[in-house]
């Protein structure tokens, strides 16, 4: 029990310190751009319809704000 | 004038030996083939003809140009949606949903965008960077985790050939490539790599089309075979006939279908040899509006779908 116990601490002061060199280049690239492509779907997923609208909107001719609501 | 005249007595000749050559298929300049069709598209005619988009319930789209390159569109479904389920018969659930899009639509760019009421949406992107090479990105995005996709595609047209690179979400990576190799046939193949699921394949493709058909195979390692042929009978009538083979799982489904194109309608009808009879018929009862009527009978599953619906604009 004592060895088992023994074991397990140094297990964990082992993991301890490899976790700390594993936060190597290629970790941080593969951290980064995962929060990058989070960001980026979130952009995407709200701001793609107003993106095309306010780009429609400011071609030649113009039309006007109240043809965006009305059914005619 | 004099140095006018020579430049213009050599391109007549030229025109009607080109003439010539199209009509009495005398001698092919090899290097001068047409561009083929990009790789995708490949079964084009006959997926035009056997697999219209059936639906069950009603439909109504109502699109509304603003400009000349910019329009919204409104569309609101309702009717049973089948949902997947692990024994033979089908479950239906009733879904009602309304769909909101923008559309902006330019010679060299073009957006899409729908959204639907629960939250997803849709959105395609096709960018023309020069004349041969062309971006796009298609993405349906949700608001659950890891339900979303997105792909993006680059497209390189060549002079008599098309190749194509995808990246899509999930480690997917593919690649094809369309060679023009006569006036009338066009070979190409197709590699991807899915990571996510382990699983790669390669596929090769022929299509040979003439101006009365079109005759289309392509075989995959994931076991498919699909064969397709297409006679255009006439400018108003074409049929077209769809063989589609797996030689892992022994699936086989063969199709025969036509296509009526008249002027104030376009009638589809096909019949399955699972049983099941499809027919859609699009009628223009004035300009801009549309009835459509959808209706696929199958008699292997008992299942029995029919819509009907409205296109205003």
């Amino acid at each position: 029990m004592a060895s088992k116990v023994s074991l397990k601490t140094k297990g964990k002061g082992g993991k301890g310190s490899k976790g700390s060199d594993e936060k190597s280049a290629a970790q941080c690239l593969k951290d980064w751009s995962t929060w990058a492509m989070k960001k980026a779907k979130v952009v995407t997923h709200y701001g793609f319809i107003p993106l095309v609208i306010v780009i429609g909107m400011n071609t030649e001719p113009k039309p006007q704000l109240y043809q965006l609501l009305s059914p005619v | 004038m004099a140095g006018l005249v020579p430049p213009g007595t050599t391109a007549v000749p030229a025109d009607v030996s080109h003439t010539a050559h199209t009509k009495h298929d005398e001698k092919t300049d090899y290097m001068n083939l047409p561009c083929p069709i990009p790789y995708e598209e490949l079964h084009r005619e006959a997926l035009m003809s056997l697999k219209p988009e059936t639906f069950e319930g009603l439909r109504f789209d109502f699109t509304k140009g603003l400009n000349q390159k910019f329009s919204l569109s409104h569309s609101v479904v309702m009717g049973p949606t089948e949902i997947p389920s692990q024994s033979a018969e089908t479950i239906k659930i009733p879904t009602a949903h309304y769909e909101f899009g923008a559309n902006f639509i330019d010679p060299n760019l073009m957006l899409i965008g729908r959204v639907l009421t629960d939250g997803r949406v849709n959105a395609r992107v096709k960018w023309d960077l020069t004349d041969n090479l062309t971006v796009k990105a298609n993405a349906q995005l949700t608001n659950e985790p890891h339900m979303s996709h997105g792909m993006f595609n680059f497209d390189y047209k060549g002079k008599d050939f098309r190749s194509q690179f995808q990246m899509g979400n999930g480690a997917l990576f593919g690649a094809s490539y369309i060679q023009s190799v006569t006036q009338h046939l066009s070979l190409g193949g197709e590699v991807f790599w899915a990571g996510q699921h382990r699983k790669s394949g390669i596929g090769y493709a022929a299509r040979y089309e003439t101006d009365k058909m079109v005759a289309t195979g392509q075989v995959a390692n994931t076991g498919i075979v699909a064969l397709s042929y297409v006679q255009k009978v006439s400018d108003k009538v074409s049929l077209a006939s769809d063989f589609m083979y797996n030689y892992l799982s022994r699936d086989v489904t063969a199709s025969v279908g036509y296509d009526y194109i008249l002027r104030q309608c376009r009638l589809r009808g096909k019949i399955d040899s699972n049983g099941c009879t499809t027919s859609y018929l699009e009628e223009r009862l004035n300009m801009g509006l549309n009835f459509i009527l959808s209706a696929e009978i199958d008699h292997r599953k008992k299942d029995y779908k029919f819509g009907f619906g409205l296109t205003v604009g």
